[in-house]
Formats: C-alpha cells, structure tokens, sequence
C-alpha cells in the first residue's frame, strides 16, 4: 500500500492505495494545483519504483519539478518514460522512449518494457491522460489505458493518471469514470481549491477538503482561518506559538487592535491561524472574524475563574463554528481541576483539552483535534 | 459596445468596431496581412486602456515587442504602466529565455492546461478594467495536437474570457489545416475576420462581429504597416 501521508487524506482512502490499484485526479482547466502526484512520489519514493510518463513536458522539466519539491530518487528507483520529445521533434536523452506519441500502443511498449525493468512494486504516473486523449485518438487511447490499467492490476503496480477536464463528450466521460478504481476531483470553490473524492471501490470514503500545495512541503489539507481567543493573560501568544511552524506577533492595526497570526503544519493539516483578544473592546474584531472562521480554540486560564467566564460566553459566541477549549495552565499548583472547568462551562459540553502551552502539553493535540472537526463539519452535507 | 479594430475603414464596416467580450477569429494565408491586423488591435486596445495580453507560439515576446514598438512608439510606456502581458509558448521550445516581469513561459504548445493558466493569472495581475486577448496562434497548437483537443480548449479559454471582460483575437492560418478543422474553430467564434489573396488581389470579409455594413469580400491594400481597405462598402456606393 502506498499512502498520502495526510491523516485525513489516508482514512478516506481506507489506509491508502492498495496495490494493482488505479487513481483519477480529474482537474479543472485554469488549476494552479496540479502537481498532486509529485506529493505521492515523494511521500513514497523510499517504498517504491516511479515510472512518470511524461506527455505535455519535457523530462528535463519534469526533473526541475522534482527537485522543487526536494524530492530524490534514486537512479535505478525512478524512471522518465519521455513521450514528449518526439512529439516536438527533439532528441532524448532517456532510455525509455515513446517514438510514436500518436499511438498509444508505443506508449504500452515502453511501459511494459520499464515495467519489466523495475519490477512489480512501481508507481506510475501520468502526467496528461487527457492529452494523450487528444492525441491518440480518445476511444484507443482509453482502451490502451484500459489494458495498462488490467496489467497494473495484475502485478500489483499502482497507477496514478492527471486528467484535465476539458470538456470532453459525456459518452467519453462516462466511460472515464467506470474506468479507474478511484476517481478524485480537483476543483475551484470561490478562489480555494477544493478535492472532492467521489470514487474509492475498496471501501474508501467519499469526500472533500479544501487543499494546497506547498513548495517544497507538498500537499496539504488546508484550512484557510481558525480563530484563537480568551481572556486577557489566558496564554493565546504563548498557545499560538507552541502551534505553529511560523509565528507572526502582533501586527498593530491601531492602538487596541492586535492581530497575531501563526502558520499551522501538522499531520497534513495547513491552517492560518489568528489571534485575537477576546476582551469586550474586541469584540467588533471578533464578531467580524468569526463570521468567516472555520474553527475556533477558545484558551482560559484554568487558575482564573474570570477567565473561564470569558471563555463561556465565547463558546456561547461561537456556537455556530467547530469549537473546541483549551484548559490551560494546568501546570500551575492553584489550576482548577478538569472537572470542576468542565462544571462551570456547562452547558458546554463539548471538547476540552488539559494544556500547558508553555510547555507544550496538550496543544498540538487541541489543534488536531478542531481540525478534524473542521472537516467532519465540511463532510457533513 | 464595440471596440475598435484600429483600422478606420474596417471599423466602418463593422459599423464602429467588434462587440465588446466577444471573440474573434482572424483566419488568413501567411504573409498578407494578419501580423499588421493584430498589431493594429494591440494598438487600439492600449490607446483604449484596455490591457493586452499577447500568447505567443510562433515568435518570441522579445522579437513581439521590438516588431510594437516601430508601429507604436509609446509601447514600452503602457508596458510599464503593466498594461501588456507576454505568454510566450515559443521561447522555451527553443531554449531562448529573456527574463522579464511581464513575461511567462509555457513549456509547450502541448501543455494547454498551463496557457489557460497563465492567462488567467495575467488576467487577475492586471489593474484594468477591460481587456484584449492576442493569441497568434491556434495553427501551432493545433498542429501539435488536434482541432478537437484545441477546439475544447477554446471552449473553455473564451468561456473565461468573456468573465474577465475580454475580447478575444485568435489567430489562425489558412492552408495549414482542413476544412472541417476550420468550421470546429469557427463554429466557436462569435465572428471571423477574413483575409485572402484572390485573383491577384488582397481582399478581406467580415462574418458575425455583430453588425456589418457589408458581408461581402472587399479589397485592400497591404503597405508596410497598414490594411488599406479600398473597395466600395458604402450602402448607396454599392453597385
């Protein structure tokens, strides 16, 4: 099985890809984010063989994209299969070369025969299915595929195709969709680009995230704004840091207002972070944040029962967004007990986590926790 | 609205120029005047505020620029002003690379999904409210793939287009490809500018474009850097 490395991405596709499977990235025209293969290669290259075909650039370019996302292959572990540079009538340099691009059979030739090479345990990649489409002529090429995709499922290969949505027949696209064993799309919602996974025949889940990728990092589930807040002194500064990879302190907007902002990077999770004060004078800050936020950490001071107010009526506030509250301090010998924070929170009955940010106990654990909500919340309609 | 071909005689007979968002395709044989046509309508974007955005396949934006800047000395201030964007699909085919902020490189004619995104990135970089799209042209990418791959491409790209508040030129050769290539592109334009060479003459026909003084072929002459239009058109002139 080769995986994502995302938490979430991986539990949709039940653990993975399983071997002698085959996957569609079917991609909107106009994507930036294309290169949803490069981060399975990287997070698989020690695993695995990679055969890429490459059709719409050239090797050369292909090993320039490689090594933007720091990604090493070992020589013998990674092969070029170039059906590009006979399509512009230039010379290769690679040892697998497709000499009729406009057949899809010399595409079966040279990858069977990499195949062979390599040997069973091999990704390949496709870097334009629909190119190849356009080129072979779409009903052969599909049924090349077809028979590339019954040998991959034979020797227990795994197969991964780009395919922009052009807008091709529905007979065409319909057959597409019967034929891979998962199918995920790439899309634009408002100018966020979102995957949704619409196919996984071995008892994946079907659903969506929104999504990015990072140079050299790869992909990640992304959630572009998760609020922190609390009282005054309740250690959100001090939370935001323990969090994030990259911290930005307070941006002065004016004489009360303080932004703080921290990048997240966590088991495959990408989030912006903001905090704010959750004392009254914010409030208009927060009323208008909150409004777009996809989540919220709520911070207290678990040795200060003013704190745990504030955070109450911020939960209340809140009530519409994922939530979750980060007792915090609980390092300190006067901090409130978990259940007696839990009581005085009540009616909220919702996550709570022990922390000590200062420390960093308990902190990543309450980002992880929000942003499977988060995602629970958008897999929810 | 209608915006202006830059040629006066032409927008005459268009009766004032091609709709605004539309698209157009310039369908010509080489060498008799297309090049001048498109450079004319660059022309008349920029003196029109409009921004322009050049895809290249066939030269590169260097080559592009220098060939402006002797019909429309005050090119390099509009370039500045970040009025003008290069995609130049041609430059790295041949391994000759110039740097400049105005210029992106897509790798190949093949790569499509990469001109379409450019083109909507140079739409979003630029502060202007209104655009002209300058592709010269579709025969490249059609002769690397196929008239229905491009023809699918086009869907899409003028679908953009006319969101982002773009007119559209599209170049394409006559002689280089077939007949039922050129309806599949036609049947996606919302009008064609014509130019053939015909019993030794030069002579040019609009079809769509909005409204025309006249659908027929008429004459003109080609100067170094100008169309002429010198056959009759006007209602009541016409035999």
């Amino acid at each position: 099985m080769i995986t994502t490395g995302l938490k979430k991405f991986d539990e949709y596709l039940n653990g993975g890809i399983p071997k002698g499977k085959s996957l569609l990235f079917q991609i909107e025209p106009g994507m930036e984010e294309t290169d949803i293969a490069f981060h399975i290669m990287k997070e698989n290259a020690e695993k695995v063989n990679t055969i890429y075909v490459s059709s719409v650039s050239s090797p050369k370019n292909v090993y320039k994209k490689m090594e933007e996302f720091n990604l090493e292959i070992k020589e013998k572990k990674f092969a070029v299969v170039d059906g590009y540079s006979s399509l512009i009538g230039a010379p290769s340099e690679e040892k697998y070369v497709v000499e009729e691009p406009h057949d899809i059979g010399s595409y079966e030739d040279v990858i069977f025969h990499a195949l062979e090479d390599m040997g069973g345990d091999t990704l390949i990649v496709f870097d334009s299915l629909s190119n190849i489409m356009d080129l072979c002529n779409e009903r052969t090429a599909l049924e090349g595929i077809e028979r590339i995709n019954n040998e991959i499922s034979k020797i227990g290969a795994y197969i991964l195709f780009n395919f922009i949505a052009w807008p091709y027949k529905e007979a065409v696209l319909y057959k597409i969709k019967r034929m891979f064993n998962a199918i995920i799309y790439a899309r634009k919602e408002g100018s966020l680009p979102l995957m949704e996974i619409k196919r996984v025949d071995w008892n994946g889940k079907i659903a969506k995230f929104y999504f990015k990728i990072f140079k050299p990092d790869g992909l990640r589930i992304y959630i572009p704004k998760i609020i922190v807040t609390g009282s005054f002194k309740a250690g959100k500064t001090t939370f935001l840091k323990s969090i994030s990879k990259k911290f930005f302190p307070v941006e002065r907007l004016g004489a009360t207002t303080g932004v703080e902002y921290g990048i997240v990077d966590y088991k495959g999770y990408r989030a912006d972070v903001f905090g704010i004060p959750g004392r009254e004078g914010f409030a208009p800050l927060l009323d208008k944040f909150a409004g777009s936020s996809m989540g919220v950490i709520i911070v207290l001071d678990s040795t200060d029962e003013s704190s745990i107010r504030i955070a109450k009526n911020l939960v209340e506030k809140f009530r519409n967004v994922p939530r979750v509250i980060v007792a915090n301090k609980q390092d300190a010998i006067n901090a409130k007990s978990m259940e007696e924070i839990k009581r005085m929170l009540f009616p909220y009955n919702g996550e709570i986590v022990k922390a000590s940010a200062i420390n960093g106990v308990g902190t990543m654990e309450a980002f992880e926790i929000l942003a499977d909500k988060i995602l629970e919340e958008l897999n929810v309609n | 609205m209608l915006i202006k071909t830059g040629i006066d005689r032409l927008d005459e007979l268009l009766k004032g120029g091609v709709p605004f968002r539309s698209n157009v395709l310039i369908y010509a044989n080489p060498f008799i005047g297309k090049d001048i046509l498109m450079k004319k309508i660059a022309t008349a974007g920029l003196e029109n505020n409009e921004g322009v955005i050049f895809v290249l396949t066939d030269k590169s934006f260097g080559e592009l620029k220098e060939e402006m800047t002797k019909v429309m000395p005050s090119f390099t201030d509009y370039e500045s002003k970040g009025m003008i964007r290069y995609i130049d699909v041609y430059s790295p085919t041949v391994e000759l690379k110039e740097k400049s902020e105005w210029a992106t490189y897509v790798e190949s004619p093949v790569n499509r999904e990469r001109i379409a995104y450019s083109i909507l990135q140079a739409h979003k970089e630029m502060e202007v409210e209104k655009h002209r799209l300058i592709f010269d042209s579709i025969s490249t990418l059609i002769v690397y793939s196929d008239a229905k791959a491009v023809f699918r491409f086009l869907q899409v790209l003028s679908g953009t287009c006319k969101r982002m508040n773009t007119t559209s030129f599209f170049s394409m050769t006559r002689g280089m490809h077939e007949e039922i290539e050129v309806q599949t592109i036609k049947h996606l334009m919302d009008g064609v500018i014509e130019l053939r060479e015909y019993e030794a003459r030069y002579q040019i026909r609009v079809q769509g474009c909005g409204e025309a003084v006249s659908r027929h072929w008429i004459d003109y002459l080609l100067e170094e850097n100008e169309i002429r239009l010198t056959g009759a058109f006007r209602m009541g002139r016409v035999a």
